[in-house]
């Protein structure tokens, strides 16, 4: 693993112009995923987790949070946009392609009883951040300009978008039940208002209607790769109930955990686009592992807000993580500094004063510092994934994106 | 109950009067006169019983618990053990996993019966020869198998998705939140589960519309259980202002379209023509509507029913008798039944019974099994159609 690190870092010069991946580029991409030999990539994730910490420990002082964006471009540098076109915001352009995608949503949830249609669309109100659909846009327009030069999406295409984002919602309106969340993006969660019997329906609901429209597009591929995605989330809600006793599986299983209820299904979105827009294997594979990456990016990063930032940014309370007995990135990290975290995180931290406890550990360590690297490096392997396709305005985009992933501060 | 306006319900094709047609082929085509009933004279649940089992040789292996085997086969979820933990808590999980288990009359697995002897009696399609290289078993393709085992989960989701407890209304005799909340994550992973896996049996089955079929039907049975769940609390103890077709609008949703939608897509697993499809659809509507109307009307019609025994008041018969009766008077009547507050399920039973509500009832329930019957003769005479129609002489008998 680290052999390939220099590898990559000396690949700096190494122009993207190429169509297909250069037959000597560095194989190594992170765990593998669907991962069928689970053992295999939790061993990458191992490697990984002690990369990041040897590596860190060595450069402690250059990682602080506040350097990380503006060392970023001169000590990892990506492919630079070669377009001819302005450099503009990658949630701009994608959104120009998204106009209407919360009405076009709500047409899909229409049905009699009132109340079940509101609450279905109570989050489809255009407030969201609505990252999912930006980049699977951005994603269908990058495949289709590499596939034939076309920059159209298709209507297939579009509704990915669409579908996308309802599983995710569905998912997040169960999991607050789940939770027993009481807000989310700066208003009460659906369960609050209407109790947590109608919430459940809603979420069916919303599934339900996202399972239609995958129906129609008739492709199916297309449908049995997005409905793998929803297995995903439930497992991943699952691996969420259990714990693991061992530190280094601990690491592993969040990992596992953040793939599959984050990152699956933006892999799986992205790798959906691809197969509607061009028929190359190959192009399918980046768009997934570019997916992959950058969704375990952001939830990494994700993790990290939940200590650094404030609940009014969040729009939901922050160190909720620690508060439903969560073991996250940092969390992880700091562990390694302080071994009395250990007993915190066996019982997942139900003690009163606990959460507290952690969360000091947690910003005396370097638990932030060292998951924002590993958010890091896991979107500069969405870069390196994305700069195989052909230069287009989307595939700068989706470059930049990766950075303002790393970046956000909610 | 009188005859002549049963009878003239009947199409006349079916009427005991005539000679029923085609009869050549099975001494048991009957028809559902006052007369042939008569005929039967095993005890309801003991002929229940007997039908099913007939059927589940007849389809080549028993239906039940196939919902089941996934939940408690999968190592990861666990989710047995989960459930363990609510042992001894008022979590309403723990009755509906009780009630899987347990073998009891309303919960057989019917839907997963009825869709594989749909299949059965359908057989491979005449016109459409692109499925000989389908496997088949008994009679019935492997494609099908596993849509009757996708229509169980399904049902089976829902019904673990019901109960949910809203964790504002709980009261102390509840018992702790905590189990609540506890039972309520369960539940709404283990229906997430069941959902999951049923979304990933439907993407094998390589069928876009066969997709688009089953997940309509997932969203009218989450607007049913809806319709079920939104009695307010204030009127807890009084009927819906509904009539009964609305009544049977919802009923539809909740307990119609899960087993029509799937008798219909099993047709086009095969490659059945539309107008196969929609028998096949015809018979699972109505049979499912029967079989609904016929549980509702239990608690009027058991001999011996104790005092204490309920029943809902937004059940067939009763919207039948405020329907026929006229909302004021039928609340005039719930408010006589009322002492201390609390309803005397024993004297509206008897209210309801004194009035028309429970022979419409069995009217209604009889009108739809002649509809699935109807619906039935247009597949070939077979072990397996047999069947069917004994389910639905099953459903509408009432001695």
């Amino acid at each position: 693993m680290a052999s390939s690190w220099w590898r990559w870092r000396h690949g700096c010069s190494w122009r993207p112009a190429a169509r297909t991946p250069a037959p000597g580029a560095p194989g190594r991409q992170g765990p593998p995923a669907p991962p069928p030999a689970a053992a295999a990539a939790a061993r990458a994730q191992i490697s990984c987790f002690y990369l990041v910490k040897s590596l860190t420990s060595a450069c402690l002082n250059m990682y602080s949070i506040s350097r990380l964006h503006h060392t970023t471009s001169a000590v990892f540098c990506y492919s630079k946009p070669r377009s001819g076109e302005k450099y503009t915001d990658p949630f701009q352009l994608g959104r120009r392609y998204l106009k209407g995608l919360y009405e076009d949503i709500r047409k899909e949830l229409l049905i009699s009883p009132i109340e079940l249609k509101e609450m279905s669309e109570y989050y489809f109100d255009g407030k969201g951040k609505a990252f999912r659909p930006v980049i699977v846009v951005l994603m269908a327009r990058a495949c289709n300009s590499h596939y034939n030069n076309s920059r159209d999406v298709q209507a297939s295409q579009r509704s990915i978008a669409l579908i996308a984002e309802m599983i995710h919602t569905a998912s997040l309106v169960h999991d607050d039940v789940i939770d027993d969340a009481s807000s989310r993006r700066g208003k009460h969660t659906v369960n609050k208002i209407w109790g947590e019997k109608k919430a459940v329906l809603a979420g069916d609901l919303i599934l339900s209607a996202a399972s239609i429209a995958l129906a129609r597009i008739g492709n199916t591929t297309v449908i049995s790769i997005l409905t793998q995605v929803i297995e995903d989330l439930v497992r991943g809600e699952f691996l969420q109930l259990g714990s693991k006793e061992n530190e280094n599986e601990r690491f592993a299983h969040y990992l596992e955990k953040t793939f599959k209820k984050t990152a699956s299904l933006i892999a799986n979105s992205c790798k959906a686009v691809s197969v509607l827009g061009c028929p190359d294997p190959v192009v399918h594979e980046i768009a997934y592992q570019y997916g992959k990456n950058l969704g375990i990016a952001f939830q990494l990063i994700d993790d990290v807000l939940d200590f650094t930032s404030c609940s009014e940014q969040m729009g939901k309370p922050t160190s909720a993580d620690l508060k439903l007995g969560l073991a996250t990135g940092p969390v992880l990290f700091a562990c390694q500094q302080f071994p009395e975290m250990n007993a915190l995180i066996m019982r997942r931290f139900s003690l009163p004063g606990d959460v507290d406890r952690a969360r000091q550990y947690v910003l005396q360590s370097d638990g932030v510092q060292q998951t924002t690297y590993l958010a890091q490096h896991y979107c500069h392997e969405a870069v390196r994934e994305i700069s195989k396709l052909r230069p287009s305005p989307e595939r700068d985009a989706l470059i930049q994106l990766s950075e303002t992933v790393l970046t956000r501060d909610k | 109950m009188s005859l002549p306006p049963l009878l003239m319900r009947l199409p006349r094709r079916l009427r005991a009067s005539g000679p029923p047609r085609r009869l050549w082929w099975s001494p048991s085509l009957r028809t559902l006169s006052v007369g042939s009933w008569r005929a039967q004279s095993s005890k309801a649940p003991a002929y229940w019983n007997q039908v099913v089992s007939e059927a589940e040789k007849i389809v080549g292996y028993p239906t039940s618990f196939m919902s089941l085997r996934c939940l408690l086969s999968d190592e990861l979820s666990n989710i047995a053990m989960q459930v363990r933990k609510l042992v001894g808590t008022q979590h309403p999980l723990l009755t509906t996993a009780r009630g899987l288990v347990q073998d009891s009359r309303n919960n057989l697995q019917l839907r997963g019966l009825v869709v594989l002897l749909i299949s059965k009696a359908a057989g491979p399609s005449s016109v459409n020869a692109s499925c000989q290289n389908y496997d088949m078993v008994s009679g019935i393709y492997s494609c099908q198998r596993s849509l009757a085992e996708i229509t169980e989960l399904i049902h089976t989701a829902l019904l673990v998705h019901r109960g949910i407890v809203n964790l504002s209304e709980l009261q102390s005799s509840d018992g702790p939140l905590k189990d609540m909340h506890f039972g309520n994550k369960i539940a709404i992973l283990s229906g997430d589960f069941l959902l999951a896996n049923a979304c990933n049996g439907l993407a094998l089955l390589q069928n876009t519309k066969v997709v688009e079929l089953l997940a309509s039907a997932l969203r009218d049975l989450v607007q049913g259980v809806y319709h079920e769940n939104s009695t307010s609390a204030k009127e807890d103890h009084i009927t819906n202002d509904i009539g009964i077709s609305t009544w049977k609008e919802q009923t539809f949703l909740s307990h119609g379209a899960l087993l029509a939608k799937s008798c219909q897509a099993a047709m086009e697993l095969a490659k059945h023509d539309a107008e196969v499809q929609d028998m096949a659809f015809q018979y699972g509507k109505h049979m499912a509507m029967s079989h609904k109307i016929n549980s509702d009307l239990q608690p009027f019609i058991k001999e011996k029913t104790s005092d204490s025994t309920t029943f809902n008041l937004n059940s067939a018969p009763v919207v039948l008798h405020q329907e026929i009766l006229g909302r004021d008077l039928w609340i005039k009547q719930i408010g006589e039944a009322q002492e201390k507050g609390r309803l005397n399920y024993a004297k509206l039973r008897e209210t309801i019974k004194a009035g028309k509500g429970v022979t419409s009832a069995i009217d209604l329930c009889r009108y739809h099994g002649n509809k699935a019957l109807a619906a039935l003769e247009s597949f070939p005479p077979s072990e397996a159609r047999s069947a069917l129609e004994n389910i639905v002489f099953a459903v509408t008998r009432f001695s």
